[in-house]
C-alpha cells in the first residue's frame, strides 16, 4: 500500500530536482531523490530495503534512461550494502546510511570544481578547442580557464537531434568566449585547425572508453587520425560496470530515450542518441580522483567494487 | 603538520631553482609520503587502509581527512630511519637494473643507443659479461655524449659504432632492440629525454623495433605534459652555430634545445629497478610513491 505512493513521491522528487536547479548532474539528483526514500522507508530489514531500492531505482529509470543514472543508483545500491557490512544493527545502521549519504552528496557537488581545476592547466594561450553537444563539466572547465586568464576560441558541434550545440554556444557566448557552432559533419573539416579536443561523457566504462552523446566516436577517430589530443572529463560517479566491445554491446536501455523504449515497434528504426569510444581513442581522463590514464579507470573500479 | 610544511616549503625554493632537475622534487614527494605513513602507523590506522582518493573511500570513509596534528616523540625517529632505508635502495638502483640486463639482450644481437647515460651503460656491460653483441652509439649532437659513450662500451671489448643523428632511421633496418635512458618520467609514461631521442622513438616504432627504456624510480615524477611546466630548457646556441659566424648571427634565430618529449605510444618497456613495467602502468606504480596531496609541490 505504501510503495506505490512512495514511487510516486521519489519520481516527483527527481523531477523537481532537475527542474529547480537545472545545472545539477541527473546523477546526483537521483543519489538525492534515493536518500530522501531512503529517510521515509519504513522497512524493518537490509533486504526489505534492498528490495524496494531496487524498484526504486528501476522507476527513476523508467523516467530518464540515460546511464549517469544508472551509475549513479547502482553506486547508491554499493554504498548501502557496503555499509550495512559493518553494522548488524538495522537501527543504527540507517541513522550511519543517512550521514553518509549526505557526505556523499557534499563530496560530489563539489567534484566539478575539483576537475575543472585539474583540467584548465592543460589549455594553452590561444588555444581552439572542439567541443561536443552540451556537457555541463566542460562549461565548469572553460569557466575556470577563463577565471585563469586565458584567451581561447571554442568549436562546438551542432550536435542533432536536439541541437544541444547551440546551448553549449549561448552558454559559452555568456561568458565572452569566442565560439562558433559547426555541423557535426563539419567535424573533419575543423580538425586540422583544431588544438585539443575536449568533451564530457555521460558514463565511463570498465575499458577506459566512455559513452558519451552519438556523434562522439566519430570526433575521437578523426582526433585520432590527425594526432589531436582527445581529453574527456567527467565525475566519479559515472563510472559504470559494463564492458562493451562495440557499439553494439551497448545495452538497448542506454541507447534510446525512455519514452521511445516504451511506445516504439521496432527499435532498429529509431536513432540512438549515444555511443561508445574506444580507450584508444582518448588521451587522458579528468576526473574528481585525479588525472586518469584510460587504463587506470579499470583500476579504480576494480577497488571500488571489490 | 608542521614537519611536512617546512619540508614543503624547501621543496619549493629546490624546484623554483631549477626545474628541469625533477629528481629534486621527486624526493621531496617521497619523504613526504614517508612521514605520512610513519604517522598513520603510530596513530593507529590499519596498513592496508588507502590513503589513495578512490569512489570505495567516496563511499565509506565517515568524515573528513586527517590533520597530522598530534605530537608523538618517536615519529622522528621512525622517519630517519625510513629515510636512512630509502638512500641504501637509491644507491642500489644502478644494479638492480643490471642484474635484469640477461633477460632482456641475446647473443649476436645489434642494439642501439643514444648520447651517454650511466643507466644504460651498466646494463650493456652487465650483459656483455656473458653474452656477445654489438652496439650502435648515436653521437646526439650538439653536445656529442655519445662520444663518450663509444670509449667506454669498447673499453669492455663490446663491438660499437658510432654514427650521426642524421642516419638513425637509415640503420634502424637493422637493429634488433633500442635501449635508451632518459632524464624525467611522465606521469601519463611519456618521456622527457635528450634532444634526438624522439627521432629515434619514431623510428622505431616505424620498423617495429622494441624501445626500452632504462630508468630507476627516482625519475618518476608525477607531472602530467602541459603548458604549465615548462620542461624545456635551452642553453647557448654556441654548439649550433659559433659565435665566429658573426655575419650570418644577425639575420637568423638559433636555437638549442636540451630536451625532447617522447609519448607514451612509442614505449615498448621501461625497466627499473623494481623490475620490468609497460608505460600503461606508470599510474600505478606513481600511487605506490607518492601521495595525491603532494602532487602540486
Amino acid at each position: 500500500p505504501d510503495a506505490p505512493r512512495c514511487l510516486s513521491d521519489l519520481i516527483e522528487t527527481f523531477r523537481a530536482q532537475l527542474r529547480d536547479d537545472p545545472d545539477v548532474a541527473s546523477a546526483v539528483a537521483a543519489i538525492r531523490a534515493l536518500l530522501g526514500f531512503l529517510k521515509q522507508d519504513r522497512g524493518e530489514t537490509i533486504q526489505g530495503l534492498r528490495n524496494s531500492l531496487r524498484d526504486a531505482i528501476d522507476t527513476l529509470s523508467r523516467v530518464d534512461s540515460s546511464v549517469a543514472v544508472s551509475s549513479g543508483g547502482e553506486l547508491f545500491l554499493r554504498f548501502i550494502s557496503l555499509t550495512s557490512l559493518e553494522y548488524s544493527d538495522y537501527s543504527k545502521c540507517k541513522e550511519i546510511m543517512i550521514e553518509r549519504g549526505e557526505i556523499f552528496l557534499t563530496k560530489v557537488s563539489l567534484s566539478r570544481n575539483k576537475i575543472a581545476k585539474l583540467c584548465h592547466p592543460f589549455i594553452r594561450d590561444g588555444a581552439r578547442i572542439l567541443t561536443h553537444a552540451y556537457s555541463r563539466v566542460v562549461l565548469r572547465v572553460l569557466e575556470a580557464a577563463v577565471e585563469a586568464k586565458k584567451r581561447f576560441s571554442v568549436y562546438v558541434t551542432e550536435s542533432q537531434p536536439d541541437e544541444a550545440g547551440q546551448k553549449m554556444a549561448k552558454a559559452l557566448r555568456k561568458l565572452n568566449i569566442p565560439v562558433i557552432v559547426i555541423l557535426d559533419a563539419a567535424v573533419g573539416y575543423i580538425m586540422e585547425k583544431v588544438d585539443l579536443v575536449l568533451v564530457g561523457a555521460e558514463g565511463v566504462v570498465e575499458s577506459g572508453g566512455i559513452i558519451n552523446k552519438i556523434g562522439t566516436n566519430q570526433i575521437a577517430v578523426c582526433a585520432k587520425a590527425q594526432n589531436k589530443p582527445f581529453y574527456v572529463v567527467a565525475e566519479s560517479f559515472k563510472f559504470v560496470r559494463l564492458f562493451p566491445l562495440n557499439q553494439q554491446d551497448v545495452p538497448d536501455r542506454f541507447k534510446y530515450k525512455a519514452d521511445t523504449l516504451k511506445t516504439s515497434q521496432n527499435l532498429k528504426e529509431e536513432h540512438p542518441w549515444i555511443d561508445y569510444t574506444s580507450p584508444s581513442l582518448i588521451t587522458l581522463l579528468f576526473t574528481d580522483l585525479g588525472v586518469l590514464t584510460p587504463s587506470a579507470v579499470s583500476d579504480e573500479l576494480i577497488k571500488l567494487y571489490l | 603538520g608542521e614537519l611536512m610544511d617546512l619540508i614543503r616549503t624547501e621543496g619549493q625554493r629546490m624546484t623554483a631553482a631549477q626545474p628541469s632537475e625533477t629528481t629534486v622534487g621527486n624526493m621531496v614527494r617521497r619523504v613526504l609520503k614517508v612521514i605520512r605513513e610513519e604517522y598513520g602507523r603510530l596513530h593507529g590506522r590499519s596498513e592496508e587502509s588507502d590513503q589513495q582518493e578512490s569512489l570505495h573511500k567516496l563511499l565509506t570513509s565517515g568524515g573528513l581527512s586527517e590533520d597530522f596534528r598530534t605530537p608523538y616523540p618517536s615519529l622522528r625517529a621512525n622517519v630517519i630511519e625510513a629515510i636512512n632505508e630509502m638512500l641504501i635502495e637509491l644507491e642500489g638502483t644502478t644494479d638492480n637494473i643490471a642484474m635484469q640486463a640477461l633477460e632482456h639482450i641475446h647473443s649476436n644481437e645489434v642494439i642501439m643507443t643514444i648520447g651517454y647515460s650511466r643507466t644504460v651503460e651498466a646494463f650493456l656491460k652487465e650483459a656483455a659479461r656473458k653474452r656477445k653483441f654489438q652496439v650502435i652509439v648515436a653521437e646526439c649532437a650538439p653536445f656529442c655524449q655519445g662520444h663518450e659513450m663509444a670509449v667506454r662500451l669498447s673499453k669492455e671489448g663490446i663491438e660499437t659504432t658510432v654514427m650521426s643523428d642524421a642516419a638513425i632511421f637509415a640503420v634502424m633496418s637493422r637493429v634488433n632492440k633500442v635501449i635508451i635512458g632518459t632524464k624525467t618520467i611522465l606521469a601519463n609514461g611519456a618521456l622527457i629525454a635528450v634532444s634526438g631521442t624522439h627521432t629515434l622513438a619514431l623510428a622505431a616504432k616505424h620498423h617495429s623495433t622494441p624501445l626500452i627504456v632504462c630508468a630507476p624510480m627516482f625519475k618518476l615524477s608525477p607531472q602530467f605534459p602541459n603548458e604549465e611546466d615548462s620542461f624545456h630548457k635551452f642553453v647557448s646556441p654556441q654548439e649550433v652555430l659559433p659565435f665566429t659566424e658573426g655575419a650570418i648571427l644577425a639575420k637568423i634565430n638559433v636555437h638549442c634545445p636540451v630536451f625532447d618529449y617522447v609519448p607514451p605510444e612509442l614505449i615498448t618497456l621501461f625497466i627499473s629497478n623494481i623490475g620490468g613495467n609497460a608505460p600503461s602502468y606508470i599510474y600505478r606504480l606513481m600511487s605506490e610513491l607518492y601521495h595525491p596531496d603532494d602532487y602540486e609541490l
